[in-house]
Protein backbone atom coordinates (compact mmCIF):
# COMPACT_ATOMS: atom_id res chain seq x y z
CA UNK A 1 0.00 0.00 0.00
CA UNK A 2 0.82 3.06 -0.68
CA UNK A 3 1.35 6.94 1.08
CA UNK A 4 -1.71 6.19 2.57
CA UNK A 5 -3.06 9.21 2.11
CA UNK A 6 -6.50 8.27 2.09
CA UNK A 7 -6.12 6.63 5.35
CA UNK A 8 -4.51 9.89 6.98
CA UNK A 9 -6.94 11.74 9.67
CA UNK A 10 -4.18 14.51 11.40
CA UNK A 11 -7.33 15.70 12.87
CA UNK A 12 -7.75 13.68 14.83
CA UNK A 13 -8.05 14.09 19.01
CA UNK A 14 -4.46 15.20 20.78
CA UNK A 15 -2.78 16.79 17.64
CA UNK A 16 -1.89 20.31 17.67
CA UNK A 17 -4.67 23.20 16.78
CA UNK A 18 -4.75 23.60 12.85
CA UNK A 19 -2.48 26.44 12.10
CA UNK A 20 0.59 25.45 14.19
CA UNK A 21 3.82 26.14 12.23
CA UNK A 22 5.47 22.90 11.01
CA UNK A 23 8.34 21.61 12.89
CA UNK A 24 9.14 18.48 10.53
CA UNK A 25 8.68 18.80 6.82
CA UNK A 26 9.00 15.52 5.26
CA UNK A 27 8.65 15.45 1.06
CA UNK A 28 9.28 12.09 -0.94
CA UNK A 29 11.67 11.28 1.22
CA UNK A 30 14.41 8.33 -0.49
CA UNK A 31 17.53 6.56 0.58
CA UNK A 32 19.30 4.44 -0.93
CA UNK A 33 22.42 2.20 0.71
CA UNK A 34 24.88 0.76 -2.28
CA UNK A 35 21.18 -0.95 -4.01
CA UNK A 36 18.83 -1.13 -1.09
CA UNK A 37 16.45 0.67 -1.09
CA UNK A 38 15.97 1.33 2.57
CA UNK A 39 13.52 4.75 2.15
CA UNK A 40 11.08 4.82 -1.05
CA UNK A 41 9.19 8.04 -1.01
CA UNK A 42 8.72 9.07 2.89
CA UNK A 43 6.98 11.92 3.10
CA UNK A 44 4.97 13.52 5.96
CA UNK A 45 4.46 16.79 8.36
CA UNK A 46 4.29 17.55 11.96
CA UNK A 47 2.83 20.47 13.82
CA UNK A 48 5.28 22.39 16.17
CA UNK A 49 4.30 20.72 19.92
CA UNK A 50 3.27 17.20 18.32
CA UNK A 51 4.25 13.83 18.89
CA UNK A 52 4.62 11.45 15.89
CA UNK A 53 5.10 7.71 17.20
CA UNK A 54 6.43 5.42 14.34
CA UNK A 55 5.88 1.74 14.20
CA UNK A 56 6.70 -0.98 11.84
CA UNK A 57 8.64 -4.13 11.51
CA UNK A 58 12.49 -4.45 12.21
CA UNK A 59 14.09 -2.97 8.83
CA UNK A 60 10.93 -0.40 7.40
CA UNK A 61 12.86 2.20 7.56
CA UNK A 62 11.86 3.92 11.00
CA UNK A 63 15.71 4.58 12.65
CA UNK A 64 16.49 5.56 9.62
CA UNK A 65 14.27 8.07 8.89
CA UNK A 66 14.97 9.60 12.44
CA UNK A 67 19.07 9.46 11.26
CA UNK A 68 17.81 12.04 8.49
CA UNK A 69 15.84 14.10 10.60
CA UNK A 70 18.87 14.44 12.62
CA UNK A 71 21.32 15.48 9.86
CA UNK A 72 23.39 11.68 10.90
CA UNK A 73 22.50 10.23 7.06
CA UNK A 74 21.62 12.81 4.49
CA UNK A 75 18.42 11.65 2.35
CA UNK A 76 19.53 10.30 -1.60
CA UNK A 77 16.72 11.87 -3.07
CA UNK A 78 14.00 14.53 -1.64
CA UNK A 79 13.52 16.84 1.01
CA UNK A 80 13.20 17.41 4.36
CA UNK A 81 13.20 20.40 6.67
CA UNK A 82 13.21 20.49 10.53
CA UNK A 83 12.58 23.67 12.44
CA UNK A 84 12.88 25.55 9.43
CA UNK A 85 15.79 24.58 7.36
CA UNK A 86 17.43 22.16 5.07
CA UNK A 87 18.93 18.96 6.53
CA UNK A 88 21.30 18.92 3.38
CA UNK A 89 21.69 22.57 2.58
CA UNK A 90 21.66 24.37 6.44
CA UNK A 91 22.68 21.29 8.89
CA UNK A 92 23.92 23.38 11.68
CA UNK A 93 20.94 24.74 12.72
CA UNK A 94 18.76 21.73 12.69
CA UNK A 95 21.79 20.06 14.38
CA UNK A 96 20.92 22.98 17.20
CA UNK A 97 17.38 22.40 16.90
CA UNK A 98 17.32 18.61 17.25
CA UNK A 99 18.34 16.11 20.40
CA UNK A 100 18.14 12.59 20.14
CA UNK A 101 18.19 9.88 22.52
CA UNK A 102 18.45 6.46 21.55
CA UNK A 103 18.55 2.77 22.89
CA UNK A 104 22.53 3.79 23.04
CA UNK A 105 23.05 6.92 25.20
CA UNK A 106 26.03 8.42 23.15
CA UNK A 107 27.90 8.68 26.40
CA UNK A 108 31.47 8.40 27.11
CA UNK A 109 32.06 5.75 29.70
CA UNK A 110 35.41 6.41 31.17
CA UNK A 111 34.56 10.43 31.82
CA UNK A 112 32.09 11.41 34.45
CA UNK A 113 28.57 12.08 34.43
CA UNK A 114 29.78 16.02 34.72
CA UNK A 115 32.75 15.53 32.13
CA UNK A 116 30.49 13.99 29.71
CA UNK A 117 28.20 17.27 30.30
CA UNK A 118 30.25 19.79 30.14
CA UNK A 119 31.63 18.00 26.99
CA UNK A 120 28.48 18.57 25.25
CA UNK A 121 27.41 21.84 26.74
CA UNK A 122 30.84 23.07 25.08
CA UNK A 123 29.64 21.86 21.78
CA UNK A 124 26.84 23.16 22.00
CA UNK A 125 28.33 26.46 23.27
CA UNK A 126 25.73 26.97 26.34
CA UNK A 127 26.84 29.82 28.12
CA UNK A 128 24.96 28.52 31.49
CA UNK A 129 27.11 25.32 31.33
CA UNK A 130 27.24 24.53 34.79
CA UNK A 131 23.88 25.85 35.80
CA UNK A 132 22.37 24.01 33.23
CA UNK A 133 24.31 20.90 34.07
CA UNK A 134 23.33 21.31 37.62
CA UNK A 135 19.43 21.71 37.27
CA UNK A 136 19.37 18.92 34.63
CA UNK A 137 21.34 16.14 37.10
CA UNK A 138 18.99 17.29 39.32
CA UNK A 139 16.00 16.52 37.05
CA UNK A 140 16.89 13.15 35.89
CA UNK A 141 18.43 12.31 39.62
CA UNK A 142 21.92 11.75 38.80
CA UNK A 143 23.30 15.01 41.04
CA UNK A 144 24.73 12.70 43.64
CA UNK A 145 26.67 10.73 40.80
CA UNK A 146 27.63 13.90 39.64
CA UNK A 147 31.45 12.62 40.10
CA UNK A 148 31.06 8.99 39.03
CA UNK A 149 32.62 7.42 35.84
CA UNK A 150 29.63 6.53 33.64
CA UNK A 151 30.96 2.71 33.25
CA UNK A 152 30.23 2.08 36.95
CA UNK A 153 26.11 3.30 36.17
CA UNK A 154 22.83 1.06 35.36
CA UNK A 155 21.31 1.50 32.08
CA UNK A 156 18.62 3.25 33.56
CA UNK A 157 20.83 5.44 35.01
CA UNK A 158 23.29 6.27 31.74
CA UNK A 159 19.52 6.24 29.93
CA UNK A 160 18.65 8.90 32.39
CA UNK A 161 21.71 10.91 31.88
CA UNK A 162 21.58 10.42 28.04
CA UNK A 163 18.30 12.41 28.13
CA UNK A 164 20.00 15.42 29.88
CA UNK A 165 22.51 15.03 27.07
CA UNK A 166 20.13 14.88 24.83
CA UNK A 167 18.04 17.97 26.23
CA UNK A 168 21.05 19.96 27.43
CA UNK A 169 20.80 22.42 24.54
CA UNK A 170 17.10 23.10 24.89
CA UNK A 171 16.15 21.49 21.84
CA UNK A 172 13.15 22.12 19.82
CA UNK A 173 12.79 18.50 18.50
CA UNK A 174 13.40 15.75 20.31
CA UNK A 175 13.56 12.09 18.45
CA UNK A 176 13.78 9.22 20.35
CA UNK A 177 14.77 6.02 19.07
CA UNK A 178 13.06 3.14 20.98
CA UNK A 179 14.13 5.03 24.38
CA UNK A 180 12.27 2.30 26.06
CA UNK A 181 14.37 -0.38 25.07
CA UNK A 182 16.56 -2.65 27.51
CA UNK A 183 14.73 -0.64 30.49
CA UNK A 184 13.61 -1.73 34.01
CA UNK A 185 10.37 -1.09 35.32
CA UNK A 186 11.56 2.01 37.39
CA UNK A 187 13.67 3.65 34.64
CA UNK A 188 10.85 3.37 32.11
CA UNK A 189 8.64 5.06 34.93
CA UNK A 190 11.99 7.78 35.04
CA UNK A 191 11.69 8.39 31.51
CA UNK A 192 8.10 8.52 30.82
CA UNK A 193 7.96 10.99 33.78
CA UNK A 194 10.56 13.55 32.26
CA UNK A 195 8.94 12.79 29.12
CA UNK A 196 5.77 14.10 30.75
CA UNK A 197 7.80 17.04 31.86
CA UNK A 198 9.02 18.34 28.99
CA UNK A 199 6.20 17.24 26.89
CA UNK A 200 5.34 21.14 26.44
CA UNK A 201 8.46 22.59 25.38
CA UNK A 202 9.09 20.31 22.42
CA UNK A 203 8.21 18.51 19.39
CA UNK A 204 8.53 14.85 19.85
CA UNK A 205 8.91 12.02 16.95
CA UNK A 206 9.51 8.91 18.56
CA UNK A 207 10.39 5.05 17.17
CA UNK A 208 9.21 2.16 19.35
CA UNK A 209 8.02 -1.54 19.42
CA UNK A 210 6.14 -0.31 22.74
CA UNK A 211 2.69 -0.18 20.83
CA UNK A 212 1.11 1.09 24.57
CA UNK A 213 3.42 3.18 25.35
CA UNK A 214 3.35 4.80 21.66
CA UNK A 215 -0.55 4.89 21.68
CA UNK A 216 -0.40 6.10 25.25
CA UNK A 217 2.02 9.30 23.96
CA UNK A 218 1.47 9.91 20.29
CA UNK A 219 -0.41 12.89 18.93
CA UNK A 220 0.23 11.15 15.50
CA UNK A 221 0.26 7.43 14.58
CA UNK A 222 2.00 6.16 11.87
CA UNK A 223 3.39 2.59 10.10
CA UNK A 224 5.94 2.34 8.04
CA UNK A 225 7.32 -0.98 5.85
CA UNK A 226 9.84 -2.07 3.20
CA UNK A 227 10.48 2.00 3.10
CA UNK A 228 6.81 3.36 3.02
CA UNK A 229 4.30 4.96 5.36
CA UNK A 230 1.36 2.40 5.09
CA UNK A 231 -0.73 4.05 7.85
CA UNK A 232 -1.15 6.87 9.32
CA UNK A 233 -3.93 8.46 11.66
CA UNK A 234 -3.99 10.63 14.27
CA UNK A 235 -3.98 9.96 17.89
CA UNK A 236 -7.24 8.06 20.01
CA UNK A 237 -6.74 4.81 18.30
CA UNK A 238 -7.27 1.50 20.68
CA UNK A 239 -4.78 -1.15 21.01
CA UNK A 240 -7.37 -3.54 19.54
CA UNK A 241 -8.32 -1.43 16.71
CA UNK A 242 -4.49 -0.62 16.19
CA UNK A 243 -3.52 -4.24 16.33
CA UNK A 244 -6.06 -5.06 13.56
CA UNK A 245 -4.47 -1.65 11.41
CA UNK A 246 -1.38 -3.62 11.87
CA UNK A 247 -2.42 -7.17 10.61
CA UNK A 248 -4.06 -5.33 7.99
CA UNK A 249 -1.27 -3.30 6.33
CA UNK A 250 2.33 -4.84 7.69
CA UNK A 251 3.42 -8.08 5.13
CA UNK A 252 2.99 -11.25 6.55
CA UNK A 253 6.28 -12.57 8.18
CA UNK A 254 7.33 -9.09 9.37
CA UNK A 255 7.58 -8.68 13.19
CA UNK A 256 6.52 -5.71 15.36
CA UNK B 1 35.50 26.42 17.04
CA UNK B 2 38.51 27.29 19.66
CA UNK B 3 35.69 25.91 22.12
CA UNK B 4 34.74 22.98 20.03
CA UNK B 5 38.30 22.60 19.59
CA UNK B 6 39.27 22.18 22.79
CA UNK B 7 36.48 20.32 24.45
CA UNK B 8 37.20 17.36 21.88
CA UNK B 9 40.90 17.18 22.27
CA UNK B 10 40.28 17.49 26.31
CA UNK B 11 37.73 14.83 26.41
CA UNK B 12 40.38 13.05 24.53
CA UNK B 13 43.33 13.95 26.90
CA UNK B 14 41.12 13.32 30.43
CA UNK B 15 39.79 9.56 28.69
CA UNK B 16 43.37 8.66 27.72
CA UNK B 17 44.98 9.75 30.76
CA UNK B 18 42.09 7.71 32.77
CA UNK B 19 42.28 4.81 30.92
CA UNK B 20 45.90 4.85 29.34
CA UNK B 21 45.00 2.35 26.94
CA UNK B 22 46.66 4.26 23.70
CA UNK B 23 49.77 5.44 25.78
CA UNK B 24 50.93 2.19 27.60
CA UNK B 25 50.51 0.32 24.21
CA UNK B 26 52.53 2.89 22.06
CA UNK B 27 54.85 3.15 25.24
CA UNK B 28 55.56 -0.82 25.41
CA UNK B 29 55.76 -1.16 21.64
CA UNK B 30 58.31 1.37 21.47
CA UNK B 31 60.39 0.16 24.05
CA UNK B 32 60.40 -2.83 23.26
CA UNK B 33 61.02 -2.54 19.23
CA UNK B 34 64.71 0.00 20.63
CA UNK B 35 65.39 -3.75 22.70
CA UNK B 36 64.77 -5.52 20.00
CA UNK B 37 66.94 -3.17 17.31
CA UNK B 38 69.73 -2.98 20.65
CA UNK B 39 70.44 -6.66 20.38
CA UNK B 40 69.91 -7.18 16.22
CA UNK B 41 72.09 -4.41 15.59
CA UNK B 42 74.61 -3.98 18.46
CA UNK B 43 75.35 -7.45 19.34
CA UNK B 44 79.15 -5.95 18.02
CA UNK B 45 80.21 -3.19 20.79
CA UNK B 46 82.01 -1.69 17.91
CA UNK B 47 79.66 -1.65 15.41
CA UNK B 48 78.59 2.05 14.60
CA UNK B 49 74.80 1.82 14.38
CA UNK B 50 74.37 5.73 13.88
CA UNK B 51 74.26 4.99 10.33
CA UNK B 52 70.79 3.89 11.04
CA UNK B 53 69.32 5.57 13.60
CA UNK B 54 66.78 7.45 11.70
CA UNK B 55 65.64 4.35 10.17
CA UNK B 56 65.34 2.80 13.47
CA UNK B 57 63.82 5.44 15.34
CA UNK B 58 61.10 6.49 12.82
CA UNK B 59 59.87 3.06 11.76
CA UNK B 60 59.42 2.37 14.97
CA UNK B 61 57.48 5.97 15.47
CA UNK B 62 55.14 5.00 12.56
CA UNK B 63 54.40 1.55 13.62
CA UNK B 64 53.21 2.92 17.33
CA UNK B 65 50.89 5.48 15.75
CA UNK B 66 48.91 2.86 14.06
CA UNK B 67 48.30 1.59 17.14
CA UNK B 68 47.02 4.52 18.42
CA UNK B 69 45.38 5.60 15.74
CA UNK B 70 42.89 3.03 15.92
CA UNK B 71 42.33 3.18 19.51
CA UNK B 72 41.70 7.38 18.82
CA UNK B 73 38.44 5.97 16.59
CA UNK B 74 37.18 3.26 18.69
CA UNK B 75 36.75 4.96 22.07
CA UNK B 76 34.13 7.03 19.29
CA UNK B 77 32.30 3.91 18.28
CA UNK B 78 31.90 2.79 21.67
CA UNK B 79 27.88 3.34 23.08
CA UNK B 80 27.29 5.36 19.32
CA UNK B 81 29.53 8.24 20.76
CA UNK B 82 30.32 9.16 17.36
CA UNK B 83 26.72 9.77 16.39
CA UNK B 84 26.71 12.06 19.39
CA UNK B 85 29.16 13.89 18.29
CA UNK B 86 27.98 14.63 14.72
CA UNK B 87 24.88 15.66 16.27
CA UNK B 88 26.39 18.39 17.75
CA UNK B 89 26.60 21.85 15.37
CA UNK B 90 30.38 21.45 14.97
CA UNK B 91 32.15 21.72 11.85
CA UNK B 92 33.97 18.40 11.21
CA UNK B 93 37.09 20.00 10.08
CA UNK B 94 37.27 20.71 14.22
CA UNK B 95 36.67 17.73 14.52
CA UNK B 96 39.39 16.52 12.68
CA UNK B 97 42.01 19.09 13.87
CA UNK B 98 40.94 18.44 17.50
CA UNK B 99 41.41 14.83 16.86
CA UNK B 100 44.62 14.81 14.79
CA UNK B 101 45.97 17.23 17.71
CA UNK B 102 45.13 14.71 20.38
CA UNK B 103 47.17 11.86 18.55
CA UNK B 104 49.90 14.24 18.02
CA UNK B 105 49.94 14.91 21.92
CA UNK B 106 50.30 11.29 22.67
CA UNK B 107 53.02 10.53 19.88
CA UNK B 108 54.82 13.46 21.48
CA UNK B 109 54.40 12.46 24.88
CA UNK B 110 56.00 8.28 23.39
CA UNK B 111 58.42 10.58 21.91
CA UNK B 112 59.47 12.58 24.86
CA UNK B 113 59.93 9.31 26.69
CA UNK B 114 61.45 7.01 23.87
CA UNK B 115 64.12 9.72 22.40
CA UNK B 116 66.10 9.84 25.32
CA UNK B 117 66.61 5.70 26.09
CA UNK B 118 67.08 5.44 22.20
CA UNK B 119 69.91 8.09 22.20
CA UNK B 120 71.51 5.78 25.29
CA UNK B 121 71.16 3.02 23.06
CA UNK B 122 72.41 4.02 19.63
CA UNK B 123 73.77 7.37 19.77
CA UNK B 124 77.53 8.08 20.07
CA UNK B 125 77.79 11.58 20.25
CA UNK B 126 75.93 13.87 22.31
CA UNK B 127 72.83 15.06 20.38
CA UNK B 128 72.58 18.27 22.15
CA UNK B 129 73.74 20.74 19.80
CA UNK B 130 71.43 20.13 17.04
CA UNK B 131 68.27 19.48 19.49
CA UNK B 132 66.62 22.43 17.87
CA UNK B 133 66.51 20.84 14.73
CA UNK B 134 65.82 17.33 15.66
CA UNK B 135 62.76 18.54 17.72
CA UNK B 136 61.55 20.86 14.50
CA UNK B 137 62.47 17.63 12.18
CA UNK B 138 59.87 15.57 14.80
CA UNK B 139 56.97 18.39 14.59
CA UNK B 140 57.05 18.14 11.20
CA UNK B 141 57.25 14.27 10.86
CA UNK B 142 54.60 14.48 13.55
CA UNK B 143 52.29 16.67 12.25
CA UNK B 144 52.48 14.70 8.84
CA UNK B 145 51.76 11.67 10.17
CA UNK B 146 49.05 12.60 12.52
CA UNK B 147 47.43 14.59 9.54
CA UNK B 148 47.34 11.62 7.16
CA UNK B 149 46.81 8.77 9.70
CA UNK B 150 43.78 10.65 11.77
CA UNK B 151 42.03 10.89 8.30
CA UNK B 152 42.83 7.62 6.99
CA UNK B 153 41.83 5.90 10.46
CA UNK B 154 38.16 8.31 10.44
CA UNK B 155 37.70 6.59 6.70
CA UNK B 156 38.73 3.25 8.26
CA UNK B 157 36.73 3.07 11.51
CA UNK B 158 33.69 2.39 9.56
CA UNK B 159 34.56 -0.50 7.68
CA UNK B 160 34.84 -4.65 9.21
CA UNK B 161 38.55 -4.58 8.49
CA UNK B 162 40.03 -1.65 10.03
CA UNK B 163 42.50 -2.94 11.80
CA UNK B 164 43.69 -4.22 8.42
CA UNK B 165 42.88 -1.69 6.16
CA UNK B 166 44.27 1.80 8.35
CA UNK B 167 48.32 0.15 7.75
CA UNK B 168 47.42 -1.22 4.23
CA UNK B 169 46.15 2.13 3.01
CA UNK B 170 48.77 4.23 5.90
CA UNK B 171 52.08 2.86 5.01
CA UNK B 172 52.09 3.38 1.85
CA UNK B 173 51.30 6.81 1.99
CA UNK B 174 53.63 7.60 4.98
CA UNK B 175 57.02 6.77 2.90
CA UNK B 176 57.67 9.96 1.99
CA UNK B 177 57.61 11.06 5.44
CA UNK B 178 59.36 8.77 6.02
CA UNK B 179 61.91 8.94 4.19
CA UNK B 180 62.07 12.80 4.76
CA UNK B 181 62.40 12.13 8.55
CA UNK B 182 64.53 9.28 8.51
CA UNK B 183 67.59 11.04 6.28
CA UNK B 184 66.73 14.05 7.99
CA UNK B 185 67.23 12.40 11.47
CA UNK B 186 70.63 10.50 10.05
CA UNK B 187 71.88 13.56 9.42
CA UNK B 188 71.39 14.85 12.54
CA UNK B 189 72.73 12.10 14.51
CA UNK B 190 75.37 11.00 12.22
CA UNK B 191 76.67 13.72 9.88
CA UNK B 192 76.05 16.84 12.08
CA UNK B 193 73.79 18.93 10.36
CA UNK B 194 74.40 19.87 6.99
CA UNK B 195 71.78 22.43 6.96
CA UNK B 196 70.99 23.44 3.05
CA UNK B 197 70.25 19.43 2.56
CA UNK B 198 67.95 19.43 5.67
CA UNK B 199 66.48 22.70 5.05
CA UNK B 200 65.28 20.75 1.51
CA UNK B 201 64.22 17.80 3.87
CA UNK B 202 62.51 19.76 6.09
CA UNK B 203 60.63 21.86 3.35
CA UNK B 204 59.26 18.92 2.04
CA UNK B 205 58.02 17.85 5.52
CA UNK B 206 56.23 21.26 5.83
CA UNK B 207 54.85 20.42 2.66
CA UNK B 208 53.37 17.49 2.97
CA UNK B 209 51.90 18.28 6.62
CA UNK B 210 50.39 21.70 4.14
CA UNK B 211 49.09 18.90 1.67
CA UNK B 212 47.45 16.94 3.31
CA UNK B 213 45.93 19.53 5.53
CA UNK B 214 44.21 21.03 2.86
CA UNK B 215 43.20 17.18 1.57
CA UNK B 216 41.78 16.12 5.30
CA UNK B 217 39.93 19.95 5.05
CA UNK B 218 38.25 19.28 1.81
CA UNK B 219 37.34 15.78 2.48
CA UNK B 220 36.43 15.54 5.84
CA UNK B 221 33.15 15.84 5.86
CA UNK B 222 33.10 13.15 3.26
CA UNK B 223 35.54 10.89 5.49
CA UNK B 224 33.79 11.02 8.89
CA UNK B 225 29.97 10.79 7.32
CA UNK B 226 28.02 7.44 6.18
Amino acid sequence: MDGSASETNPGAGGVPPAGAALEIEVDGLRKTFGRRDVLRGVSFTLERGGFLVMFGPNGAGKTTTLRVLATLLAPSKGSVRVAGHDVREDPMPVRRAVGLISHSPMLYLDLTAQENLRFYADMYRLDDREERITELLDRVELAHRRYDVVRTFSKGMRQRLAIARAILHRPRVLLLDEPHSGLDPRAVDILDGLLGEIREEHTFVMVTHHIEKGLELATRLMILDGGKIVWEHGAGVARDAFDAVYREHVQEGSVL
Amino acid sequence: MGRQFLAILRKDLIRELRTREMLVSMFLFVMLALVIFHYAFGVDDEADLTSLTGGMLWVTFVFAVLLGLNRSFAQEKDEQCLDGLLLCPVDRVTIFLAKAAGNLVFLLIIQAVSVPVFTLFFVERSYLPDLGLFILVLLLADLGICTLGTLLATISMNTRARDLLLPIVFLPLIVPVLIAATSATTAIFAEGADLGALLGRLGFLAAFDAVFLVAAYGTYDFAIGE
